[in-house]
């Protein structure tokens, strides 16, 4: 289990090496890396394998990285594998002669390791790392096209939001941390199989109520799953995540990074479901958003536009689903997570193929591309009325679901005295029809008249066109099945996938072995609603541009846009004069925090452990030693007073010679040969620098050199202080005694041996034998320098490409 | 460098870069048993590069020492002769690390070090072969490779 997770990772660093040797090949590397996780994914879920696999990670704090395989996880790690499989595949396709592919397959291949790692974390604080780590990759790849300032924009949006959603979440599985010390009778992190939260919900929830945190938790984890999955009011990066390149768009922002939020409703639900506080939560976020974004939907005018509205309206019906109470609401979103990842992979993967083919993605400039492009017009047609929920296309199943959940949340709330909930089918009805509008519009890209000046469409490659073939055929094999189920021939691995996927969303006690879906064979109340989503769609089509303005005037009012609020929320902040304090831009401010910070905190450390700073000894100073000693203060004041920079330097070298002097006194020869060569050579890059540099120092304002004398002084001090501590304490001095004792040549000794230094000069045989370690890891570190010095300076120039 | 280096500075130069080399090789090989050892010795040789590189430039140290005509430009890492840099201080690196993984071959823990007493010997008598040799050759390729590359670099901004 834990393969699967370290797979991607593993083939994400090795793809700097692969790409040198197969170039733009390298998307079939990755796509075979993410076929072996579909395959050790498949396994997982063949052999039926259910359960914890847990590895310590801080067990001081009792974190592990723990992992959990149900239904749930086993839907999401099959999503994340398989539309990688297609995705990468695609991008060979896609990506072709496009700059930064490196950078690209690395990270798209890290953000699939990290999007297993979220649907198969069982314990909080793993989810909660590689749920960041998805919404760092996310941030890379939105911003793949480094120089567009639309990218930069897009890039820094979605990570503000979804990495803020993600802290507000921290702080909830803090908070349920905390509470399952009661609740279980030791604190754990564990969320999912043995001995975890969900093992024991009951208890958990009644120890959050009695702690009044159950709607805080409720509301921290709700903002966590609201903010990835793009809900209302948080949907507003996803259309701007649209600057990604397509593939991305096609991965990240509708099959999978976007379902992290729906997984983590589903995957609370067993834990936190009560009513009403988590239908009323759910189910209302889940509806306004499905409604809201799908009305933006239609007033979109790039085809990735109306596909990223589109798909925070099925994200919200996927969350109203889950949010509703009953088996059905966890079958609901159960089931639209499957069939939205695949008719909506596939219309990426079809805006793609127009993208690129067409050269244009307006929706205005386009249409009757069903000529050109026939076979990407059979997948659209399968996706696109899959996407409008009319049977017998597999988005319709699902949708029928939600209609019948929340038909009976509401018939039992109005049973109970509370008409208000009807409105819940009302707006699910509303929304829905939406949704049928612009699923349609975006069908007829496909139809009518070719406008003049739309040129020639060529034919994808085969690398694009097929993967989004494999994904229209799995949504038109999901729907076929609920009409072959309609005359009793049922798909039963899919329907029995589907259980268990609904059980690990549903609450203990109502599990099913395996669901059923068809085609409705009587008048149901919830079929009606989908008779008259569909009239009232087909009705409205014709004045569809209409509709369009109008939603468009509404958008354009300032307060009813999320995106006003975030904008000037950012540019107040970008505006304020903190940011002119702490980030000047000038070397000497960053320097200075940096020194009075290390001063501050060992000063500090050394006041809180409460050491006392040892007595000064002057006694037995030889004469040699003072005289040198005050040769190196008075070239220390002259560096200060110098007159030019060569002067400076040469001054300062002087102390650095007294330096080793003073070793030579000291009896440390090795020391005193180290510090007269590095003097030198430190003497000699000074001076190579400094002919670049002008000749004289300007006169320092008196305020600036009082502040760099308080710094100065500060380290000063530490420095000093740390000195004294330092050799004021006598350890018992076995280590020494066993170096002298072993580190020469042993009176008797054979030939050859192993257990001694065998070297006069102890400082060396230290150096190379008994700490050769360090001095690996420290010669590593030198060259590291080395490196760092040749890409940032004699690489500066070079971009990604080469 | 707009001034051109004195004869006086040439030629101590000629004179003096052979014995600061000669000297380093000395301080890498004795330094088991006196004042010396890889780092050392190493720096030392820098310095002794260095001093080339200011009395004669860049250009002079890539064309005439290390024999590569033909290339203009002595810092792009992928021609010049920071390549060369670079591939000294990889060297290094290997060695000081293959040096301990050859203990763990012979079931030692990772760089431990042997000493190897070679008798009788005319002339020295004896030799004392110490296995932390090779490791401190590594130490010594890697610290000249690094820092002259680092000089290189930044020298020729």
């Amino acid at each position: 289990m834990l393969a699967v997770v370290v797979v991607p990772f593993l083939g994400a660093a090795l793809t700097p090496l692969v790409y040198r040797v197969l170039g733009e090949r390298t998307a079939y590397y990755a796509a075979a890396v993410a076929a072996v996780c579909l395959g050790l994914v498949a396994n997982l879920g063949l052999s039926g394998a259910h359960g914890t696999v847990s590895v310590p990670w801080i067990p001081e704090y009792g974190v592990s990285l723990a992992f959990y395989v149900d239904g749930l996880a086993l839907l999401i790690a099959t999503l994340a594998s398989g539309v990688g499989v297609l995705v990468f595949t695609y991008s060979g396709g896609y990506m072709h002669g496009e700059p930064g592919q490196r950078k690209y397959y690395a990270t798209l291949l890290a953000f699939m390791g990290s999007m297993l790692g979220v649907a198969l974390a069982a314990d909080l604080i793993a989810l909660f790392v590689f749920w960041e780590l998805t919404s760092v990759s996310s941030f890379l790849l939105i911003g793949h096209y480094q120089d567009a300032d639309a990218s930069q924009y897009a890039a820094r949006k979605s990570m503000l939001i979804t990495v803020a959603g993600g802290l507000f979440m921290l702080v909830g599985f803090i908070l349920l941390h905390d509470v399952s010390g009661t609740a279980l009778g030791e604190a754990t992190f564990r969320l999912a199989g043995d001995g975890s939260m969900i093992a024991s919900a009951g208890a958990m929830v009644d120890a959050l109520r009695a702690e009044g945190l159950f709607v805080p938790v409720l509301l921290l984890v709700g903002l966590g799953a609201a903010t990835k999955s793009a809900q209302v009011p948080f949907h507003i990066w996803l259309p701007n995540a649209m600057e990604a390149p397509t593939p991305v768009s096609a991965f990240l922002h509708s099959a999978t990074m976007v379902k992290a939020g729906v997984y983590l409703v589903g995957r609370f639900r067993p834990l936190l479901f009560r009513d009403p506080e988590w239908v009323l939560v759910f189910a209302t976020l889940g509806l306004v958003t499905m409604t809201v974004a799908a009305v933006l939907a239609v007033g979109a005018s790039d085809i990735k536009e109306l596909l990223a509205y589109s798909t925070a309206s099925h994200l919200g019906l996927i969350v109203a689903g889950f949010g509703l109470s009953g088996y059905v609401g966890a079958e609901t979103g159960a089931f639209h997570i499957l069939n939205h990842a695949l008719f909506k992979a596939a219309l990426f993967l079809v805006a793609g193929i127009v993208a690129h083919e067409a050269g244009t993605r307006a929706i205005s400039e386009l249409g009757g591309l069903g000529e050109d492009l026939p076979i990407t017009a059979a997948v659209t047609v399968v996706a696109a009325l899959g996407m409008a929920g009319l049977p017998p296309f597999n988005g319709f199943y699902s949708k029928e679901l939600l209609f019948e959940g929340t038909w009976y949340v509401a018939k039992d709330a109005a049973a109970g005295g509370s008409p208000l909930w009807w409105l819940l089918p009302v707006v699910a009805v509303f929304g829905s029809v939406f949704t049928f509008l612009y699923s349609i519009r975006f069908l007829m890209l496909f139809f009518g008249e070719k406008p003049a000046e739309l040129g020639e469409v060529h034919s994808p490659p085969l690398a694009m066109t097929l993967p989004a073939v494999v994904l229209g055929a799995l949504a038109l094999v999901v729907g076929l099945g609920g009409v072959t189920a309609t005359v009793g021939v049922h798909l039963e691995p899919l329907e029995q996938f589907v259980a268990s996927v609904a059980n690990s969303a549903a609450v203990a006690g109502t599990e099913h072995e395996a669901i059923s879906y068809h085609l409705p064979t009587e008048v149901t109340p919830y079929v009606l609603m989908s008779a008259v989503t569909i009239a009232v769609g087909a009705v409205t089509y014709p004045f569809f541009d209409r509709v369009r303005d109008g939603v468009r005037t509404l958008r354009s009012v300032d307060p009813l846009r999320p995106n006003w609020y975030y904008d000037g929320a950012t540019e107040t902040l970008d505006r304020s004069s903190v940011i002119d304090v702490v980030q000047t831009g000038e070397l000497r401010t960053y320097a200075a925090a940096l020194a009075l910070a290390t001063a501050g905190l060992a000063l500090g450390a050394y006041a809180a452990a409460g050491v006392a700073v040892p007595e000064l000894a002057f006694a037995g100073l030889e004469l040699a030693l003072v005289v040198v000693l005050l040769v190196a203060a008075v070239s220390a004041v002259a560096v200060l007073v110098a007159p030019s920079h060569i002067a400076g330097v040469l001054t300062l070298s002087i102390l650095g010679f007294m330096v080793a002097i003073f070793y030579i006194l000291a009896s440390a020869p090795d020391l005193a040969l180290t510090q007269l060569v590095i003097e030198t050579l430190v003497l000699v890059i000074f001076l190579l620098v400094l002919d670049r540099l002008p000749a004289f120092y300007g006169g320092p304002s008196r305020l600036r050199a009082g502040r760099d004398a308080i710094v100065a002084g500060a380290v000063g001090l530490t420095v000093t202080v740390t000195v004294l501590l330092s050799t004021a304490g006598t350890p018992d001095d076995v280590i020494a005694q066993y170096f002298v004792e072993h580190g020469g040549v042993p009176a008797e000794h054979p030939d050859f041996f192993l257990d001694a230094g065998g070297g006069g000069n102890i400082v060396n045989v230290i150096l190379v034998d008994f700490r050769a370690f360090d001095t690996l890891g420290e010669i590593s570190v030198v060259a590291m320098a080395a490196l760092s010095v040749i890409t940032l300076i004699a690489m500066r120039d070079r971009g990604e490409t080469q | 460098m707009d001034r051109e280096p004195t004869v006086i500075a040439r030629t101590v130069t000629r004179l003096v870069v052979p014995m600061i080399l000669v000297t380093a090789i000395a301080l890498l090989l004795q330094g088991h048993n006196l004042p010396g050892g890889g780092f050392i010795a190493g720096v030392l040789t820098v310095v002794a590069v260095a001093l080339v590189y200011i009395i004669f430039g860049l250009d002079y140290l890539q064309t005439e020492l290390f024999d590569r005509n033909g290339v203009t430009v002595p810092y792009e890492p992928e021609t010049g002769i920071v390549k060369e840099f670079g591939n000294v201080f990889a060297l290094g690196l290997a060695v000081a690390a293959g040096s301990g993984i050859v203990a763990m071959a012979f079931d030692l823990p990772f760089l431990t070090q042997g000493i190897l007493f070679v008798e009788p010997l005319p002339i020295y008598g004896y030799l004392e072969v110490a296995s932390a040799l090779a490791f401190d050759l590594g130490v010594y390729a890697v610290v000249v490779g690094a820092l002259l590359t680092i000089t290189a670099v930044v020298g020729e901004e």
